[in-house]
Order: structure tokens, then C-alpha cells, then sequence
């Protein structure tokens, strides 16, 4: 008998699929692959849209609920996108009971100036992650809920009680002030 | 390059603008170098975030999510027929997928195990065994490496099932002996009939379909374990 022989690998999304249902069937290295794949990516998502404040708090509430509702992930979507809906609504309820985050982490005109011009300047050179982190709050979040999370300006404007338009303004802004800080 | 180009430039690589807008960027687009160059770094920002990655938070972060769902089990194994029988109202709860597939799988034959080439695919029952998408590829080389990650999982489980084997009753331990020796026979078809047709992406998946049903089956076993304590 020839042996069998494997030469392609398997995509992210095709290996989330695996262990998202070796997972439901009660496999915990498949759920503790899952975490390692992506906490990184949603501690992100925390964080920029809470604040370093209660991220690991938050993150041990999200995949806790991963765990919790993996059954109903029906691979109609990407799992990325299941989880990244529902690490959003965890982290803007956790937002919303803990009141406005404004004094919590910055945002206004004079951080948008910052971002923009932090790797130019001697001395305060960021790089597109820290920059991230020093956009106005309302353009950090569109960026991080268009961008990151996926989300549609519609669903963005109601989530954020703005206007659409202003959705698509924020986050033309944010990306103007982020391609200052991209390699090459 | 005037704000007015480039405040529709992420509009435009959104693919938002109206027809009309978008022809009108297009021919901007190819008269002024420096929107082309603002609209590939405004590309470059979206694709950085796209692909971005993070860093793990602290390993405790782990521990505690691991405690939280998994109660005193050890990190990193498989849960314990002792483990389950500790948890069994959460595990119930938790995988009701594995409850469907527990029930549908008692009602199919241990003949409708048996495969071979000319056989059709039993895909409808395996969908109805598991409702989640099940995985269909175009290449044999990525079916087998979806049937290596199920053939780990199945050696763990086997393991720790006939480990502890002395948690089923003699009823369950004969009818998953029996179904496993035609499933492994099936297995053993399939991983044959690939063997010899090896671009076949049919055979491919046949074969992954054959390794997820063998771990449906050791699972279910599990959860029996659990019922008849």
C-alpha cells in the first residue's frame, strides 16, 4: 500500500473550523488552540476599545462565553467573525456598565496631531500598533470596529450613536493618520 | 492631490462610491502619483489590521479561562470520564451537538458503517450527526491533513475512554467494541481506496468523513459512560 502523502497546509479559517467542532465535542486542547490562536488579536480589540484597564478581565469573560456558546457557531460565517461579534458586544457592555471611558484613555484633536506625526518626530517614534492607541477615541473605535471587528458604518453609526457619515469620516481619518507609520 | 480626492479615497478602496464617483477616482487616480501612493498606504493600514495578531496577555489569563470551563481538570488534557461525571450538568449543557449526534447515530445500523468506492457518502446523516459545517475540500492533501488532526484526537480519546474503561457497563463497552471494529474496517477501506487513487478529492474526504465519524462515536461513548453511572 502507498503511503499517503500531505503537501499543502491547512488554511487559519480551515483549522478553526477542526477545532471549533473537536471543541464542542469536548476536546480542550482544541478550545485552549482556539484561545492562543486569537486572544492576541482580541486583547487588542479590548484594549482599544476599553482601555488597558480590566483587558485580562474582560478577555477571561470573552472565551469563558466562546466556550459557553461554541455549539451555536453554525460556519455560516468565518469563526473569526463569530468571535469577533461576540468579543464586541462582551467589551462595549463592559463599557457601557463601567460609564464613559474618556478620562480613561485619551481623545481629542491633539492626539489625532499625535498620531500622525509621532514617527516623524525625534525621539517619539511609534509604530502603527502604539499609534492606534493614539487616535481620537471616536476614530479609534471606527477603525477598530470597520477595520478589526468587521462591523458595517450602519451598524457602527447605532452601536456608537453617530451618523454614518460620520463613521466613514473617522475612519478615513484614522486611516490618514495611520499610513504615516507603515514600514517602508 | 486636493483633500477633496483624497477624503473619497477610502471610500473608494471600501467600495462605497456610486458608480459615477468611483469613474471619476479612477481617472484622477491615473493622472496623480500622489493619490496612488496615499491610496496603497490607505490599503496597507486596512490590511494591517486585517492580519493583525496582538500579543498574549499573561498565562493566568489561560489558567483562569481553563479553570472556569474545565473545573480542576489538567491543563492541556483530554477531560477524564471522572471529570465528565463531575461536570455532567455543564458538559450537557455545553455540547448538545454531542446529545443530536448521541441520538442519531443509535438510530443508524452498524451496516451503514460500511463503505466502500461505489458506495455513496453517507453525507446527509453526517450532517445531522453534527451540525457543524462539515469540511469539504478540492485537495487531498488538505482532506488528510484534516484526517491526521481528527486521527490525534482519536488516539487521546481512545486512550483515556478505554483507561477507563470500568466506567461503562458491559452493555455500552460490547455495542462501541462492535461499532468500532466496522468503523476501523470502513477507516481502513477508505485509507485503501485513497491509497490507490490518491488525487481522488471524492476518496479524500471520504476518508476525513470516516476519522470524524470514529470520534463522534468514541465521544458518544464518553457521554454514555456518563448516563449509565
Amino acid at each position: 500500500m502507498r503511503e499517503l502523502e500531505t503537501d499543502v497546509e491547512l488554511t487559519p479559517a480551515e483549522r478553526d473550523v477542526i477545532d471549533v467542532e473537536l471543541a464542542v465535542s469536548g476536546d480542550a486542547q482544541a478550545f485552549e488552540r482556539l484561545y492562543r490562536r486569537h486572544v492576541g488579536r482580541i486583547g487588542g480589540l479590548a484594549r482599544w476599545l476599553m482601555g488597558q484597564e480590566d483587558v485580562e478581565d474582560v478577555l477571561q469573560e470573552i472565551f469563558i462565553r466562546v466556550w459557553e456558546k461554541l455549539h451555536t457557531f453554525k460556519g455560516q460565517s468565518a469563526f473569526k467573525t463569530w468571535l469577533h461579534r461576540l468579543a464586541t458586544n462582551v467589551i462595549l457592555r463592559r463599557r457601557s456598565e463601567r460609564g464613559t471611558h474618556e478620562e480613561r484613555y485619551g481623545g481629542s484633536e491633539y492626539d489625532m496631531a499625535r498620531a500622525q506625526t509621532g514617527r516623524a518626530t525625534p525621539g517619539l517614534k511609534v509604530d502603527l500598533e502604539a499609534a492606534v492607541g493614539q487616535l481620537p477615541e471616536k476614530a479609534r473605535e471606527v477603525f477598530v470596529l470597520h477595520d478589526m471587528a468587521g462591523y458595517k458604518h450602519e451598524e457602527i453609526a447605532t452601536m456608537l450613536a453617530i451618523s454614518p457619515g460620520t463613521s466613514r469620516s473617522q475612519l478615513h481619518h484614522a486611516r490618514m493618520a495611520l499610513r504615516q507609520h507603515l514600514d517602508g | 492631490m486636493s483633500d477633496s480626492w483624497t477624503d473619497r479615497l477610502s471610500a473608494y478602496l471600501d467600495d462605497e462610491l456610486s458608480l459615477a464617483d468611483r469613474r471619476a477616482v479612477d481617472e484622477h487616480l491615473a493622472q496623480c502619483e500622489e493619490c496612488r501612493a496615499v491610496l496603497s498606504q490607505l490599503a496597507g493600514v486596512r490590511d494591517w489590521a486585517e492580519e493583525y495578531e496582538g500579543e498574549p496577555p499573561r498565562e493566568a489569563v489561560w489558567n483562569a479561562i481553563s479553570s472556569a470551563v474545565r473545573g480542576d481538570a489538567r491543563h492541556g488534557d483530554i477531560v477524564s470520564l471522572q471529570e465528565v461525571r463531575r461536570r455532567r450538568s455543564r458538559m450537557w449543557r455545553v455540547i448538545p451537538a454531542a446529545l443530536a449526534a448521541t441520538l442519531v447515530l443509535a438510530a443508524v445500523g452498524a451496516g451503514s458503517w460500511t463503505v466502500g468506492r461505489a458506495t455513496a457518502p453517507t453525507r446527509e446523516i453526517l450532517v445531522t450527526a453534527n451540525p457543524m459545517r462539515l469540511i469539504t475540500t478540492t485537495s487531498p492533501g488538505r482532506s488528510l491533513l484534516v484526517a491526521e488532526r481528527y486521527g490525534a484526537a482519536i488516539a487521546q480519546m481512545e486512550q483515556a475512554l478505554f483507561a477507563n474503561g470500568d466506567q461503562l457497563d458491559t452493555a455500552t463497552v460490547r455495542i462501541l467494541r462492535q461499532k468500532l471494529i466496522v468503523i476501523d474496517r470502513a477507516i481502513a477501506e477508505a485509507r485503501q481506496a485513497l491509497a490507490d487513487d490518491p488525487g481522488s478529492a471524492y476518496l479524500a474526504d471520504h476518508f476525513t468523513n470516516m476519522m470524524r465519524r470514529k470520534l463522534a462515536l468514541l465521544r458518544n461513548a464518553a457521554s454514555a459512560g456518563v448516563t449509565s453511572s
